[in-house]
């Protein structure tokens, strides 16, 4: 009787203890974790979580040219803004743009990094030459293609003129100017999306190619069924990496457009720019961006829940 | 053992010398609140040889820049009391941003250079101290300035700002041009009609060159306005009482977007959209014989074409008068909350900067105009016109102006949007879009605009 009382009370005693250090435990881990996160919480605080809050409070209130609140109008900016024209185009004027941008510079810069990626004496060469764009700022690339569309000196039109083409106002014409801005964006991010693609492409392993070649497929059968699938990771990356820049887009439109002509190339972040900083309305300005940020989250969600089924981790 | 010994050390000599570091910076401050008071009475004795520093922003890029900087440093060097450090800070959009983000610390500067639209924000932002004040204490004789420009900078007869660089909106023409297609190359345009007859002339005798190009500009939209007499807003121009509405009336407002769409249907109009800069090349390549432009351009353009250019005024329509041009550019302003030693030595700079020689040196420097007419008189200037004539007008048309509301132009903070619509509707109609829904868009907009500003300002 009593040696089985002990043995029960030592027992729980054992459960008491193991309960106590496991909880003693847990909160020790939790504040090192705590510890090891605190300077990106800290950081991300400071820079994204109080501006994102900051702007959420702002798009409810009009404000001074130093941005104080001055009226509180709840939902009003956000109701004039879908009610107002330029808003829409502006919207619609960004899934164009990304429309037209993401793509192309996708499909160019996977066949540059396919053909870069063959085994070729001075292949480093075309290597370097192809990624070459992406040491080049959004800047000076701007006004590189600006004199390139110069509706009567520029090169582009004196191709055309040469060739017995009408001169086309690259810039000032409605139809052309979201175009050539594509453009000019499309050929800045080929150098950044190449150099990743030839990174993936590099990191496939030889082994595959060498069974399928025993197998006897062909070139294109094999681009199809093991370049393609072991290559999605790093694609996937990329397109949501360039949708999101494209949505982004500021730079080039500055220099290029600033956002004429129409409003036609108003993308909705220089029209966040020009009602903050030109029209000093920094309470519609934030409810763009709020607006913003939404699209750009539901675009990743859709990405995660509908792209990433097809991506094929290793 | 011995180990955690050693980090608890190095632990507690860290402390002790964050601590120290701590307590000597407190020390310096409080040194350096005690230098400053010592300066700031030294300075106002000008006993010490310690020069008082101004800091003035500017939005001066190109040769304007270096003309200014030229004036800074030659101010620097002609006495020793004060010592002006002159800062670009990017487009006047760019530096007014800058400015309301630093407005009522201590890194604000202590003048600004401000553009005329920025006029109002800068008083409703009461971060700046009239010029009016300076004047009475000073007995600074205003009157000497030029009349113009000075009805301009003054509301309710209080002087805010100092006018420095202003200029107004000019034809250039390629008179080389003109004389191919039998036009007077002394007598340009002066009407709508006549730019309109005057463009289908050349480009029947010059197929490869258009006639006549206006640059997508809200200030040019205004300036054609003002020239027909007509108010850009309500009240006066904003300038009795706040502005409710637009001021022009639909046949006002409409003559523009008629005029230019008369040459579009001609295919005399060359279409260089918002871009001022590819306008201008165009001109000096022979792509177009006749543009709109201030006059602040007219020293690059007359040094750049390699051809005879002319300057003319601004057009009007045929069946109005001419009223004359508003004053563009820019002014200084004092901002408030500096040491008193340190705003009287900003208000010496700006005295400095409206002498006859300054001021001479500036015009033939630039194009913008001598606020001080007496710098016309200097032997820089004549010696100037003798060589370009042309700059003479850009005087002319100013001093033909008659001061009236009009030529007062617009005060408001919702300018610079108002502009940006107009810029879109002439855009439309250069498009080949329509002419009426376009005008009665931007109205609505431009009305709209100035509801949303007033609510703003939650009065």
């Amino acid at each position: 009787m009593s040696m089985s009382n002990a043995v029960v009370r030592t027992t729980e005693l054992k459960q008491l203890d193991f309960e106590q250090i496991k909880k003693k435990q847990r909160t020790k881990s939790f504040l090192k974790g705590m510890m090891f996160l605190l300077p990106s919480i800290v950081l991300f605080s400071i820079f994204l979580f109080y501006p994102l809050l900051r702007t959420i409070y702002l798009s409810f209130f009009l404000t001074d040219a130093k941005g104080v609140t001055t009226v509180f109008v709840g939902f009003d900016n956000f109701i004039n803004m879908f009610s107002s024209p330029i808003f829409i185009q502006s919207i619609q004027s960004t899934f164009l743009f990304v429309l037209y941008t993401v793509p192309v510079t996708i499909i160019i810069s996977l066949f540059l990094a396919v053909i870069a990626n063959e085994k070729l004496k001075g292949i480093g060469f075309f290597r370097t030459i192809y990624s070459s764009t992406m040491g080049i700022s959004v800047a000076a690339a701007s006004v590189f293609w600006l004199y390139l569309f110069h509706p009567t000196i520029g090169m582009l039109n004196v191709i055309l003129g040469t060739l017995g083409f009408e001169n086309i106002g690259w810039l000032t014409d409605p139809t052309w100017a979201l175009i050539a801005v594509s453009v000019t964006t499309i050929w800045m991010n080929i150098g950044f999306t190449f150099l990743i693609l030839l990174g993936g492409l590099q990191s496939i392993d030889t082994y595959l190619y060498e069974s399928a070649d025993i197998d006897g497929a062909g070139y294109f059968y094999k681009l199809r069924r093991i370049t393609i699938p072991m290559l999605s990771p790093t694609l996937f990356f990329v397109v949501t990496v360039t949708i999101i820049n494209a949505f982004q887009t500021f730079g080039q439109i500055d220099i290029l457009t600033q956002g004429g002509p129409q409003n036609t190339t108003n993308l909705i972040v220089y029209s966040i720019y020009r009602e903050a900083f030109v029209n000093y309305q920094f309470g519609s300005a934030s409810a763009q961006a709020v607006v913003l940020f939404i699209i750009i989250l539901l675009m990743t969600l859709l990405q995660f829940k509908f792209g990433e089924r097809k991506v094929h981790y290793q | 053992m011995k180990k955690l010994l050693a980090l608890l050390m190095l632990g507690l000599v860290l402390f002790i010398a964050a601590c120290s570091s701590e307590g000597e910076a407190s020390e310096d401050d409080s040194s350096a609140e005690a230098n400053g008071s010592s300066e700031e009475t030294s300075e106002s004795s000008e006993a010490d040889g310690e020069k008082q520093t101004v800091t003035f922003w500017h939005s001066m890029g190109g040769a304007g820049q270096e003309a200014l900087e030229a004036i800074v440093d030659s101010y620097n060097q002609s006495q020793g009391a004060v010592q002006v450090n002159a800062e670009y800070q990017g487009t006047y959009d760019e530096a007014l941003t800058k400015f309301n983000a630093v407005a009522g610390t201590d890194s604000a500067p202590t003048m600004i250079q401000t553009f005329e639209i920025g006029t109002m924000s800068m008083i409703n932002s009461g971060n700046i101290v009239p010029i009016q004040e300076f004047v009475d204490a000073d007995g600074y004789d205003m009157s000497g300035l030029e009349e113009n420009i000075v009805s301009y900078y003054s509301l309710d007869d209080t002087f805010y700002s100092m006018p420095f660089n202003s200029s107004t909106p000019v034809m250039y023409y390629n008179k080389d041009a003109f004389e191919a297609a039998g036009l007077d190359p002394e007598a340009p345009p002066e009407t709508f009609e006549e730019v309109e007859e005057a463009s289908t002339k050349i480009v029947e005798s010059n197929p490869d060159m258009k006639g006549f190009a206006l640059q997508a500009y809200g200030w040019l939209y205004e300036q054609l306005l003002a020239n027909q007499g007509a108010l850009l807003l309500n009240n006066n121009n904003g300038r009795t009482d706040t502005s409710t509405e637009i001021g022009w009336t639909e046949e006002e407002g409409k003559s523009i977007f008629t005029w230019v769409e008369n040459m579009v249907n001609d295919g005399t109009f060359a279409n260089y959209g918002t871009n001022g800069d590819n306008m201008m090349a165009g001109f000096l390549a022979g792509d177009v014989s006749m543009f709109l432009q201030s006059s602040a351009s007219s020293r690059d353009v007359i040094d750049n074409a390699p051809f005879e250019v002319g300057i003319g005024f601004l057009p009007h329509p045929e069946e109005k008068e001419r009223a004359g041009v508003v004053i563009g550019g820019a002014s200084l302003w004092m901002i408030d909350g500096k040491p008193e030693a340190e705003e009287q030595a900003a208000w010496d700079f700006m005295k400095y900067l409206q002498t006859p020689e300054v001021q001479a040196e500036w015009h033939v420097g630039t194009g913008y105009f001598a606020i001080n007419p007496a710098a016309y008189e200097e032997q820089t200037v004549k010696d100037a016109y003798e060589e370009m004539p042309q700059l003479q007008v850009t005087v002319d048309q100013l001093q033909a102006t008659k001061p009236s509301y009009a030529t007062q132009g617009g005060l408001m903070d919702m300018i610079p949007e108002g502009r940006k619509i107009m810029e879109t509707a002439l855009e439309t109609v250069y498009n080949g879009g329509d002419l009426d829904e376009a005008y009665n868009t931007a109205v609505d907009q431009f009305n709209g605009a100035i509801e949303q500003a007033n609510a703003a300002r939650g009065e």
